[in-house]
């Protein structure tokens, strides 16, 4: 059986085909996605609803809507990502090109890469769609930590699309999918959550860059510990 | 004094584990350590100023908790040692350590609260501790689901790879939780002062305890990893049985 | 005795869970050593025909 490189190897020498390999994928899966626009709807649909059923649930009071404000979008973000990373991972399960793609890559992990730029490129315009509304339904003003936010939030959606995609392919094969990629995906994350969730709250209230740069570090050392874990083990998900 | 005591009882906990080879005698070792640890605990161990008698539950509770970890550790262990060196016997383990690590983790969760309620006040006070011991049960309780769901015969490997991924979590969540408890406000004792340390008879009560508890660990892997062993071998002897009747 | 019912209900806890999970532990094995010796038979018997 042809022994794939390692794939760690692979993607620290940058090799070109590598890089064709990933750019090739990702934009066959863009343009699925331009084409039906399926999990970007559902993806939005949903967090909007999230926002709004949560704003219902916690009253009228502003103040105390604006001190959860970002805890409700995370989890808007979380949930609705969630139904991305289902999406995303079961494109492949239709007529098992799955085998197809393993088999014509230079190195597996080429498709991981791929599909998680593809996340996080969703979850980030996700995120540019919901800011506005939120700022519009909680009264905050985002634009005065504009940059800074960007900051946070790409940063988060990294992590989640690092690990949301990765259980989303495990999570496929069990019988009840929609039941353990939550489960599996939700609780690994907490940190995430935990920082992020801190980091955008000190920065609506008004905090610099230097007061939120423990929680930064945190969700990097998160991004950056499990990229490469995962970037590891993928091989023995995919292998046969 | 009391540090060389403690690391000296640990050093001497592992050969004896080890030779406890024969089921029986490790079966009779660990009898005789709970029923000594036992006794400590609740006719030697002087009960303390501050908390009264429910303190004691702090001995179980504690090794019950470094045991959990331990339980873990081994999980993310035999996991990389399952997909490096691809054999059932390293599945089984971590299967087993998982399984009995669960169990142990849901003792913490319920003597934690326990605990807490008489001298804090609370049922639950978000403590770092408990709160990574709540987060770790949500990952290893979705480790078992994972195994027990998955219909792909790669299940082993999506385990092995969650017990990795658990297990190298943890460092991450200690430091956020940590992070997010300083918001947290702690809650008031309900009794004033709290422990007031450990003297030196609660120490050795604590250390034969978690001597007990990581004995009965091991005996517990034990069984569970045979139990794993004959389902594989049954699976084994069907297949062969099912080719032999249709060839 | 103040709070002796909490320290009862944490000991009794650890010992019910233990005990039961040690039983259950014990019964699968002797129920899968058991159904092997029925297989490995039920195979001599095929391999022996």
């Amino acid at each position: 059986m042809y022994k794939n490189s390692n794939s760690f190897i692979t993607l620290m020498s940058g090799s070109k085909i590598f890089l064709q390999q990933v750019r090739a994928l990702l934009a066959k899966d863009l343009k699925t996605e331009w084409r039906t626009r399926e999990i970007f709807t559902s993806m939005f649909v949903f967090a909007v609803l999230v926002v709004v059923v949560f704003n219902f649930a916690i009253g009228a009071d502003t103040e105390l809507i604006r001190q959860v404000a970002s805890g409700v979008i995370w989890i808007a973000l979380s949930f609705a990502s969630v139904l991305g990373f289902q999406r995303t991972g079961q494109m492949e399960s239709e007529e098992d090109s799955l085998q197809g793609i393993l088999l014509a890559l230079h190195d597996r992990s080429a498709l991981f890469i791929a599909k998680m730029l593809a996340q996080m490129l969703y979850l980030l315009i996700l995120v540019l769609c919901i800011l506005p509304l939120c700022g519009i339904w909680f009264r905050i003003d985002f634009m005065t930590c504009i940059g800074e936010l960007c900051a946070t939030f790409t940063l988060g959606m990294l992590g989640l699309s690092i690990i949301g995609t990765f259980f989303g392919m495990i999570a496929l094969r069990t019988r009840a999918c929609e039941v353990m990629l939550p489960m599996l995906f939700l609780p690994v994350s907490i940190p995430l959550t935990i920082a992020a969730v801190q980091a955008t709250t000190q920065l609506i209230d008004g905090k610099s860059l230097r007061d939120i740069a423990d929680y930064l570090v945190l969700i990097g050392i998160f991004d950056i510990v499990f990229f490469f874990l995962v970037i590891i083990v993928f091989d023995y998900i995919v292998e046969e | 004094m009391q540090k060389w005591w403690s690391i000296m009882f640990f050093l001497m906990i592992f050969p004896l584990i080890y030779l406890c080879i024969n089921r029986v005698f490790h079966a009779i070792v660990m009898y005789i350590t709970m029923n000594v640890a036992i006794m400590l605990v609740f006719i030697y161990a002087p009960t303390e100023k501050m908390q009264g008698i429910v303190q004691k539950i702090f001995y179980f509770h504690v090794s019950s908790a470094i045991t959990m970890f331990f339980a873990f550790f081994l999980v993310c262990v035999a996991s990389i040692m399952y997909l490096w060196k691809n054999s059932d016997w390293w599945d089984a383990i971590a299967l087993s350590a998982a399984e009995i690590g669960v169990v142990f983790c849901t003792l913490v969760l319920i003597t934690g609260p326990l605990w807490a309620r008489p001298i804090w006040g609370t049922w639950w006070s978000w403590d770092p501790t408990l709160t990574l011991t709540l987060v770790l049960w949500l990952i290893y309780v979705a480790y078992l689901m994972l195994r027990i769901e998955t219909y792909d015969p790669k299940r082993a490997r999506f385990a092995a790879v969650l017990g990795i991924i658990g297990f190298v979590d943890v460092p991450l969540i200690r430091w956020s939780v940590e992070k997010w408890r300083t918001l947290h406000p702690k809650p008031v004792l309900i009794q004033e002062g709290g422990t007031t340390g450990l003297t030196s008879a609660m120490l050795l009560t604590f250390l034969v305890c978690l001597g007990a508890f990581l004995l009965l660990f091991f005996y517990l892997l034990r069984e569970r990893i045979s139990v794993a062993q004959s389902r594989h071998a049954l699976e084994v002897l069907r297949h062969d049985i099912d080719e032999i009747g249709v060839g | 005795m103040k709070n002796f019912w909490y320290l009862f209900a944490a000991y009794s806890t650890i010992w019910t869970a233990l005990y039961v999970y040690m039983i259950r532990l014990s019964q699968k094995n002797k129920e899968l050593q058991a159904e092997l010796r029925d297989l490995r038979a039920q195979l001599e018997r095929v391999l022996t025909k």
